[in-house]
């Protein structure tokens, strides 16, 4: 028996090859711009999603303490909000703490006081001031000094705040926008789309 | 017999497909992950951080809603039928302390206490409200995605150390409650920490603290009507002053620049009726029910609301004063008498007639507290003395002069009249007639109301109906505004403890 081993080495011709390189080149390319499409689309959805996270944060940081507020104000340009609330809880250097130490850190006792807008509830005799402002790309909250960074992005994050200021009561509206990274011509209606909206009312404003 | 063995070597191809699977699942899984974080963040943590306020805030309505009826129905508020719990503090006040309720689909939980306090001298309870909501957290357990705000420091059980971005606003208790931990009992003050560990975890607490305080019958109106309302003449006026700061000058009424001007313009008028004859001047609001007052054709220098719908609840004869004296029980001749009475205890005098004069004595230089029950008509005098304050309750009419009413104390609230309503409906009514000036307040829910003549009058009147068509100059006095018992209770103050 004689056993023959037949192998197909057979070449492409250059016309062969030609085509096949092309189309190669062709179906990389596609792949390749794909993924840097849905790279630069991953990153886009990403950031506006961590960005629109933040919005919400400002909203409820804004929220919480225009409701426990005494006195909202809003600068004319809206962007800085002023807060006067209770000092409900006694800290270091109160003057409860400076003559009782172990005072610190527990919650302070109403008093009541007449003025001319009528009977007002009082957590000791002083306030604390709480100021909401822009600062470059971050948005900071300062408490009494304290300074806390409560959003910061890349995509301009604007917090817009009104009040009204009313009879018997008092009102502020928030709106956040802020520019998203894929926006094309930074238009004003790229910002607009982007509005989380909220309002709240001053629990605290005291009526005469 | 000839074996091929042919050899196919094109596996690149599938290898080349798996790679670029496994690639695009790289990305997708990436993209997944990052989507569900945002939106467990987005989403789930948002939601039950909110809900957990709304928790706390329905919390606060339902202990509030038991303060209300400390005012309508003390024998139920709090009531142990209804899961409350009451102590009695040192200081002799209650705290009422209520179990835990769960409500709605997602199974929010809340928490009160109410606590009674004392803040001012009309002997009238306040209330401190603390409610805590709690809301299971849905969804991962992560505290988010905060890389813009990175700084090394994600989360802490460390009150000056509670991280950054959402970590440092939303406090998520993953495992233990991080306040009671932290800060000790929230509910009671008590200051020492305690790991407990919450269920269902992780879940978001929020807590709030309202002070509910009393209104009175004279909480800043001069006169208060549920039916018709007429006067006064055109040439009246109502405006008001406060005692507490001075005695009362005309003058203020129309100058801004004065400092008393503010206490000068709540001579306001409030009726529960659409239709009203409002004359004269009024340094105050006017409130009707569906009126049509306009400022065309009132001189009313401060709101009209015409939207401002009210009841009156019926005035019943109070329960918790002492027991009466045993003489006088009428005033069928003119009688002197000098009780001892105090504010928390004072001498209580049960009359069935009343038709001659009785004076009130001071003790010696102490504030005197007297109490008269009349089961009949007051048809009589009384002359009230300095440092003297009576409150007279009367089952009858009235039906005096103004100079048969007189109050010495310089003080409308030392001179309080309750009518207490018929039980049967029957018609009561109050007639106060010339001459003579007045000074007292009047609360008679049940009753018509008429003055005559054109007094001087300085306090203030709730009743059924009014008529009074003489050129009266009526001033409020701001200082009645806590006086008398409670008919209702408001929420003065909203706090949160964000810790």
């Amino acid at each position: 028996m004689k056993l023959t081993h037949r192998s197909h080495q057979s070449g492409f011709t250059l016309a062969e090859m030609m085509t096949a390189m092309a189309v190669a080149v062709l179906i990389f390319a596609a792949i390749l711009t794909s993924s840097l499409a849905m790279q630069k689309t991953f990153n886009a959805v990403d950031n506006y999603f961590a960005t629109h996270i933040q919005q919400i944060r400002i909203i409820d940081y804004l929220n919480r303490d225009v409701k426990r507020a005494l006195i909202c104000t809003t600068s004319p340009n809206q962007q800085t909000v002023t807060l006067t609330i209770p000092k409900y809880i006694i800290q270091s250097g109160d003057p409860e703490a400076v003559s009782n130490p172990s005072l610190v850190g527990t919650m302070r006792s109403p008093t009541i006081s007449t003025t001319t807008s009528g009977v007002q509830v009082n957590y000791g005799t002083t306030t604390s001031t709480v100021v909401y402002a822009i600062n470059g790309n971050s948005i900071l909250r300062t408490e009494d000094g304290v300074v806390t960074t409560i959003a910061s992005s890349t995509d301009q994050l604007v917090p817009s705040t009104t009040d009204a200021d009313l009879t018997n009561t008092e009102y502020a509206t928030m709106a956040v926008t802020f520019t998203p990274i894929f926006t094309s011509g930074n238009v004003a209606a790229e910002r607009t789309g982007t509005t989380v909206f909220s309002l709240a009312y001053l629990r605290n404003k005291r009526r005469g | 017999m000839r074996v091929s063995f042919i050899l196919n070597e094109r596996g690149n191809v599938l290898l080349c497909a798996i790679c670029t699977i496994f690639v695009v699942s790289l990305i997708a899984a990436n993209v997944l992950l990052n989507c569900t974080a945002r939106y467990n963040q987005a989403s789930n943590q948002v939601r039950s951080w909110n809900e957990a306020l709304y928790a706390a805030e329905s919390g606060g309505d339902i202990a509030y809603n038991e303060a209300r009826k400390l005012a309508s129905d003390s024998t139920n508020a709090f009531s142990a039928s209804n899961g409350w719990t009451t102590s009695t503090n040192p200081d002799g006040s209650k705290t009422y302390t209520s179990g835990t309720t769960t409500v709605g689909t997602n199974g929010l939980r809340m928490s009160q206490s109410v606590k009674t306090f004392y803040p001012d001298t009309s002997g009238n309870a306040w209330c401190r409200i603390r409610s805590k909501g709690t809301s299971p957290l849905q969804g991962l357990k992560r505290t988010g995605m905060d890389d813009r705000l990175s700084n090394g420091n994600r989360f802490s059980a460390n009150g000056a150390t509670r991280g950054d971005g959402d970590t440092l606003l939303r406090k998520i208790d993953f495992k233990y409650d991080h306040f009671t931990a932290t800060y000790g009992d929230w509910f009671t003050g008590d200051s020492t920490k305690t790991i407990v560990a919450v269920s269902p975890a992780p879940q978001l607490s929020r807590r709030i603290e309202l002070i509910a305080s009393p209104i009175t019958p004279f909480d800043d109106v001069a006169i208060k009507v549920t039916g018709n309302f007429y006067g006064l003449g055109s040439a009246a006026y109502i405006d008001s002053y406060r005692s507490s700061a001075g005695p009362y000058d005309p003058s203020v009424k129309t100058n801004p620049s004065d400092p008393r001007y503010v206490d000068s313009q709540s001579g306001s008028v409030q009726i529960d009726n659409a239709t009203a004859t409002v004359m004269g001047d009024i340094y105050g609001n006017l409130y009707t029910n569906g009126g049509t007052a306009t400022k065309k054709t009132l001189n009313v220098h401060g709101t009209i609301d015409n939207n401002v719908p009210f009841t009156l609840p019926s005035f019943t004869m109070p329960t918790n004063l002492p027991a009466p004296q045993a003489s006088p029980t009428n005033i069928n001749s003119n009688i002197t008498v000098t009780p001892t009475g105090t504010a928390q205890t004072p001498t209580v005098y049960l009359l069935s007639s009343f038709t001659k004069q009785l004076t009130i004595n001071q003790n010696g230089s102490s504030q005197t507290y007297v109490a008269i029950h009349l089961t009949s008509d007051f048809t009589g005098k009384i002359d009230v003395k300095p440092g003297v304050h009576v409150q007279f309750f009367i089952n009858g009419n009235v039906d005096v002069k103004a100079e048969d009413l007189v109050n010495e104390t310089g003080y409308a609230g030392n001179l309080q009249f309750y009518s207490i309503s018929p039980t049967d409906g029957s018609p009561q009514h109050v007639n106060i007639n010339s001459p003579g000036n007045l000074m007292a307040t009047f609360y008679a829910p049940g009753a018509d109301f008429t003055m005559n003549g054109n007094p001087d009058v300085i306090g203030a009147v709730i009743a059924k109906s009014f008529y009074g068509n003489g050129n009266t100059s009526w001033h409020y006095d701001r200082s009645l505004d806590s006086l008398g018992e409670p008919t209702d209770y408001r929420i003065a103050s909203y706090v949160e403890d964000i810790r």
